[in-house]
């Protein structure tokens, strides 16, 4: 498998300086504190706000809905400087990364013209509902139900880990538009569901910090109107699969634990530990490696090309990468790991190993990437 | 890259497909080369590639070369080709006419004592030395540093080989004439040993090419228990992990290929080669299990790759040194972790 290689632009590099000047001095005024894992974990609606203000939502989205039409790697530049400083990104970022290039590709003028607007605001977010009560990585299995009424749809079930949803207005749902047939991926359809709508009820599920970022989300009788169904009835399916791709191979699949390393690496320089820093520079090697993978596929997905192969390949030795992190950096320095910490290497610590175990599970467990690979180099 | 690329890695890789039998690569075990091999890329000549012209080259930058290094790790030719070809890279950057005759490079270990144009010393793990005429290496007099050519009729040469069968002999000189000699800056040497590490990474990224691609192959002919063996949820990991491996590697080689055509490569160099160094292993481990009994055989031609990967990893300018060079630079430095990988310092004086 080759992809293209990315030099960035002097242009690009001074985007990124710019970005990074403007994060430097949010962090200093204290508008937002590092984190770890920032990109699930970080909800902030006023920090959304704050990167709608600076033209940072649908970055890349057409001009006439409110984006700048800037390319995917400015777009990739800027991602990876929200996720290098921790930034708390979680409120926008399933609209920006998912939502957006679905309802470009697949939605009608309507849907493109009320939405695609409050998004690049930040006064719209998503939460995207897909996995199900026992669904678990069988994604087709599918049972919310939609069936058809006079103007729109009723909906009954319910999704489940969902990211977000309690900060989020909308959520873009997977449902069942006709009987199961023996053929599991058809007659799934693609719903915009109004989250505010009479009949849905959310609950946190806490993850294993205590936070809350996913939600059970159920519906119980939701009417939905016609309008609000996106692309083809039936399609569903194919749809979702294209939104994978943007959300598999992104740099939110290597540097989730970044700010751990980062400070990992200070501290080591602080110590003048020469040992440590040669141990370290392993790390730092396949984190290099693994970005200029991650930046090819972004290459080929804005010259259309398809990438559900690399992308799943990303994903799967990405996150592994994340998971790395915690596992050498306590091997390399004295830490004590604790999430109210005082010291930040240890907040990161901590952070990381409790989020870890989800790295290698939310977007698609990496046993399923490997078949999904496989798949594709067998029949390469 | 140049536009001769296409057509001379097409050419060449007719070559190797057509003349590189597993009976060739096997050869180097009773200590015989591809001779034929070789007279057909002289024939080609492909030797001049990346060669300037005045100096009597075929055009094609270095980046063309490297690409060709890659074919050669991925076919395991058993000829000098990258020795000879990196001997004369490096002769023609220090401004040194190449040669036509058969040479070899060594960059590593305690360089040559030198005095009165004259070098004494020993070298280990010389490679092709027992086949080679001329000899391209380091010096030193006084501290000061130098790039020399030596005649391999001076030398005292005992026959050793690698891992994988392929000759790294041990050489004596004892007062040995120099034939040509050129001081190098600090610069300079920091280049050749990148230069060197280049091509190391691109042998190294071919061998991971077929070391997978077999291993693809394999699972699809090979049934257990009435079905291929690719049908297996545990086989179909070790393929994706080869996959990633193959995919890794071969980015890596593209980035710091097209980063020292700019001149601009730096620490990737060393990231490049501690992830080859890395990739390794992986490949060789999941290679090795989707194959099973039989890719531990002589008879099947999977070692020739693996065997070389294990080689290759420890020879030249390794992982190990790589990673203090990296350590030592870290150790002063002010920039960030993140500066260092987005490259800030560029921005600045624009």
């Amino acid at each position: 498998m080759n992809l293209p290689t990315v030099q960035f632009t002097k242009e690009q590099e001074v985007f990124r300086e710019e970005v990074r000047a403007f994060l430097q001095g949010e962090l200093q005024k204290g508008t937002f504190q590092t984190k770890c894992d920032s990109w699930l974990s970080g909800s902030d609606p006023g920090f959304s706000k704050l990167i709608a203000e600076q033209g940072w939502i649908g970055m890349t989205w057409p001009k006439e809905y409110g984006g700048a039409e800037r390319s995917s790697i400015d777009r990739y530049i800027l991602t990876e400087e929200f996720l290098a400083i921790g930034a708390p990104v979680a409120a926008h970022w399933f609209a920006d990364r998912q939502t957006g290039p679905l309802l470009l590709r697949f939605g009608t003028d309507y849907q493109k013209n009320f939405f695609l607007p409050q998004i690049v605001k930040g006064e719209c977010f998503f939460a995207i509902g897909l996995s199900e009560p026992n669904s678990g990585s069988d994604l087709a299995s599918v049972r919310t139900k939609a069936e058809k009424v006079e103007g729109g749809w009723i909906v009954n079930g319910a999704k489940t880990w969902t990211s977000n949803a309690q900060d989020a207005h909308y959520m873009v749902t997977l449902v069942r538009t006709e009987p199961v047939s023996e053929k599991k991926h058809q007659g799934l359809s693609q719903l915009i569901i109004n989250l505010k709508s009479e009949g849905v009820t959310i609950t946190p599920i806490r993850y294993l910090t205590g936070e809350h970022h996913f939600n059970d989300v159920f519906f119980d009788n939701v009417f939905v109107p016609d309008e609000m169904v996106v692309g083809t009835l039936g399609n569903g399916w194919a749809q979702g699969l294209a939104e994978l791709a943007y959300e598999r191979s992104g740099p939110e699949r290597i540097l989730s634990t970044f700010p751990l390393l980062n400070e990992a690496l200070e501290e080591l320089k602080r110590q003048q530990d020469f040992e440590g820093l040669t141990e370290a520079s392993k790390l730092i090697a396949e984190l290099w490696s693994l970005r200029n993978l991650s930046i090819g596929v972004a290459k080929v997905l804005e010259e259309g090309g398809e990438v559900s192969v690399p992308a799943a390949l990303v994903k799967s030795i990405g996150t592994k990468f994340e998971q790395k992190i915690p596992e050498v950096v306590r091997l390399l320095l004295n830490v004590y790991p604790q999430l109210q910490a005082d010291r930040a290497l240890d907040r990161y610590l901590a952070e990381s190993t409790l989020h870890a175990p989800g790295f290698t599970i939310r977007g698609g467990t990496s046993e399923v990437l490997y078949g999904i690979i496989a798949k594709g180099v067998l029949a390469g | 890259m140049s536009e001769m690329k296409d057509m001379i890695i097409e050419v060449v890789e007719r070559i190797f497909k057509e003349k590189v039998e597993k009976e060739t690569v096997d050869l180097l075990e009773a200590n015989q080369w591809a001779e034929d091999v070789w007279q057909l890329l002289l024939e080609n000549e492909i030797q001049q590639v990346a060669v300037k012209e005045e100096h009597g080259g075929a055009g094609g930058d270095y980046e063309d070369l490297f690409h060709l290094y890659r074919l050669v790790g991925k076919y395991a030719v058993p000829v000098p080709f990258i020795e000879h070809t990196l001997a004369n890279l490096v002769l023609d950057i220090a401004n040194i006419q190449p040669q036509t005759e058969l040479s070899t490079v060594h960059l590593v270990t305690k360089p040559l004592d030198m005095a009165d144009g004259k070098v004494s010393g020993s070298l280990q793990h010389v490679p092709w030395a027992r086949y080679a005429k001329k000899l391209v290496t380091l010096a030193t007099e006084q501290g000061k540093q130098s790039l020399i050519l030596l005649d391999l009729k001076d030398a005292s040469i005992e026959n050793h080989t690698n891992l994988a069968a392929e000759p790294r002999d041990r050489l004596q000189f004892t007062d040995a004439k120099i034939l040509a000699s050129q001081p190098l800056t600090d610069e300079q040497h920091e280049f050749l040993t990148k230069l060197q590490t280049a091509a190391t990474v691109s042998k190294m990224a071919g061998a991971i090419d077929r070391a997978f691609e077999l291993s693809v192959q394999f699972s699809k002919e090979r049934e257990q228990f009435g079905r291929p063996i690719h049908r297996f949820q545990l086989v179909q990991q070790h393929l994706a992990v080869l996959a990633g491996e193959q995919a890794l590697s071969g980015a890596a080689l593209e980035n710091i290929l097209a980063l020292l055509l700019k001149e601009e490569a730096a620490d990737e160099i060393a990231f490049a080669r501690l992830k080859l160094d890395d990739a390794s292993r992986i490949v060789a481990t999941s290679a090795h299990q989707v194959h099973a009994a039989i890719g531990v055989t002589h008879e099947h031609r999977l070692h020739h790759y693996t065997r070389r990967l294990w080689a290759w990893r420890d020879e030249d300018f390794h992982a190990k040194y790589w990673k203090k060079e990296l350590a030592k630079k870290w150790l002063h430095s002010s920039n960030t972790l993140w500066d260092t990988l987005t490259k800030k310092k560029q921005v600045e004086h624009i």
